[in-house]
């Protein structure tokens, strides 16, 4: 049997990847769709968290209106919070991960043991994760220790001016490995040619850095950031578990806000609509950087 | 020996011992994690930390079986995460496929269209869920909760299987339907067993984050359907929070976690990367 089957009747060419797609697509698109038209009703009405959806009124865009416009509205004081936490965490995550990469990318032994202990931080339970650095974080906690002995001080991480800051560093221990790995991995394929041409012009391993190595590890940096950007605006589960919020407003990010304003104030069709902004923010920002990367990546 | 030889040895030997202690530092908070599980009560709140030389106690892990009953969380939690995984990747198999192997209008516009809603934080829809589940009967329901983790786990599962697939050769399929065998069965005969190993990875990786997930599992289970990191309320009681049983608890929860990440440790970096970087 040397002849390929023909088959016995005439299909056309999409019919078969389709059929095999539709399962996928069906369940994903079909949770998706019914999430968002109950996510949008629900964020143009006036509805008590609690009271059944019978008694919703509706009010069209109003919700939108006072969260951007109403005088009182504490929504763009949350994007602020949320400015601070993702600046807060990605950029120290990404200099002190990309130095570790530096030094662990050298010939040395145990180099897989290393690795596999970096990943341990990242498999964690964020809600234990966060129960842990509360008591770590509290007044004669582990964190406080280390610095009364180094400093002489100790530090009230409870506070409304350190709250956040605890939950920063929280966030880079778990997961400055991911730019660890991720730029390691990068950096061990590099190519080997620039760098020897380099080193024969009489070129300095800074200069080799900052003109071979960072220009080349570019788009890769791009891509690490781009996809701990997204699971940074999305963080609840740490922040929520150490302070829920507070104390006062200092830790709510946009997720805590949400859901403060659905199950604190009970204002389901408010929350909703902070909900379909967020989607909005996490979308709009992902796209422009993923375009933005690839325009570097194409002048590269 | 010269002296510059000597300086690069001693060079080499300051920055393994770095290494060592960045990796250490990493570790540490995780080790003095687990080791205060088997702290008493006292131990735990030491100032100074304790850091060795106490006497170990198991009360804490006997408190949570017995008095917490943590096993049913456990139970909730397994039935939850393996369902979500197993039916995940069922239905993401042939999609993977399709994406891998055939060339058709929109492929890409529609590979990206299940990253997109990959990316839909679960905070921002758990309370349109709640909705959804009241009207629907099914709140508190493990069922539930295993069919709405599909909307995160099957784009998942597609964008990182795609490149197991697309690393295996299409000529091997290829000369199995030469031979006569039909498309499927070529799949079934040659590509599926390459791709095994792929297929594992991912299904560990999904139930690590079915495991772990907080966000929609906190406001979508209230008694029957509740999960492990959910239990995190309990530990917060009116005289105080119960640190003991709640470090044995994280211990016992993220153990398997730990023992299944270090297992797939060498598809990690893809994991991470949606399939985007090989490690």
């Amino acid at each position: 049997m040397t002849r390929i089957r023909q088959p016995r009747r005439r299909r056309p060419p999409w019919l078969v990847p389709a059929l095999l797609i539709i399962p996928a697509f069906l369940v994903v698109f079909a949770l998706a769709a019914y999430s968002a038209v109950w996510l949008l009703q629900l964020s143009m009405v006036k509805l008590t968290f609690g009271d059944p959806f019978r008694t919703a009124e509706w009010v069209g865009l109003e919700n939108y209106n006072w969260l951007l416009f109403n005088e009182f509205t504490t929504f763009w004081a949350s994007l602020r919070v949320t400015a601070v936490y993702v600046v807060g965490t990605l950029v120290p995550e990404l200099v002190i991960g990309f130095l570790i990469a530096l030094l662990l990318n050298r010939k040395m032994r145990g180099n897989s043991v290393f690795t596999a202990a970096l990943i341990i931080p990242m498999v964690l339970m964020p809600s234990m994760v966060g129960m842990v650095g509360r008591l770590y974080f509290s007044p004669y906690g582990l964190i406080n220790y280390f610095i009364e002995s180094l400093t002489g001080i100790r530090h009230n991480w409870y506070g409304a001016d350190l709250a956040l800051w605890a939950a920063v560093l929280v966030d880079i221990w778990e997961w400055t490995p991911f730019f660890i790995l991720i730029l390691l991995a990068g950096l061990q394929t590099l190519p080997v040619e620039p760098f020897e041409a380099a080193r024969v012009d009489g070129a300095s391993r800074l200069q080799s850095f900052v003109h071979l190595t960072l220009p080349l590890m570019l788009p890769l940096i791009m891509t690490t950031l781009i996809l701990r950007l997204m699971d940074v605006l999305r963080l609840f589960d740490v922040i929520f578990v150490m302070f829920g919020g507070g104390p006062g407003t200092s830790t709510t990010t946009l997720p805590l806000y949400i859901y403060r304003t659905t199950l604190i104030q009970r204002d389901v069709g408010r929350g909703s609509a902070a909900s379909v902004m967020l989607i909005i923010i996490i979308v709009s920002l992902t796209v422009i950087l993923i375009k933005l990367r690839d325009r570097i990546r194409y002048e590269a | 020996m010269k002296l510059a030889n000597l300086r690069a040895l001693l060079g080499s030997r300051f920055l393994d011992l770095l290494t060592i202690g960045v990796v250490a530092a990493f570790l540490f908070p995780y080790v003095f994690m687990v080791s205060s599980a088997f702290k008493t009560r006292l131990d735990t709140f030491a100032y100074p930390p304790i850091f060795w030389g106490f006497t170990p106690t198991l009360e804490h892990f006997k408190n949570i079986f017995s008095d917490m009953n943590i096993l049913f969380y456990m139970k909730n939690s397994t039935i939850i995460a393996v369902c979500s995984t197993l039916l995940t990747i069922l239905i993401s198999i042939p999609a993977t496929y399709s994406f891998a192997r055939f060339r058709f209008h929109y492929k890409e516009g529609v590979a990206y269209g299940f990253l997109f809603l990959q990316m839909v934080p679960g905070i921002s829809i758990v309370f349109a869920l709640f909705f959804i589940a009241g009207s629907l009967n099914l709140s508190d329901t493990h069922i539930f909760l295993i069919v709405v983790y599909l909307l995160w786990n099957v784009p998942y599962a597609i964008w990182m299987m795609r490149g197991f697939v697309e690393g295996i050769p299409v000529e091997l399929e290829e000369s199995a339907m030469v031979d006569g065998a039909s498309r499927f069965k070529a799949f079934r005969l040659i590509t599926l067993p390459l791709m095994a190993g792929g297929i594992a990875a991912t299904a560990i990786l999904i139930f690590i984050g079915v495991w772990n997930e907080f966000s929609v599992a906190f406001f979508l289970t209230s008694t029957e359907a509740r999960t492990m990191p959910t239990t995190i309320a309990f530990f917060m009681t009116h005289s105080g929070i119960k640190w003991g049983p709640m470090f044995a608890t994280a211990t016992i929860g993220t153990l398997p976690v730990v023992i299944f990440a270090l297992l797939v440790r060498r598809y990690f970096i893809s994991a991470l990367t949606f399939g985007a970087v090989k490690g």
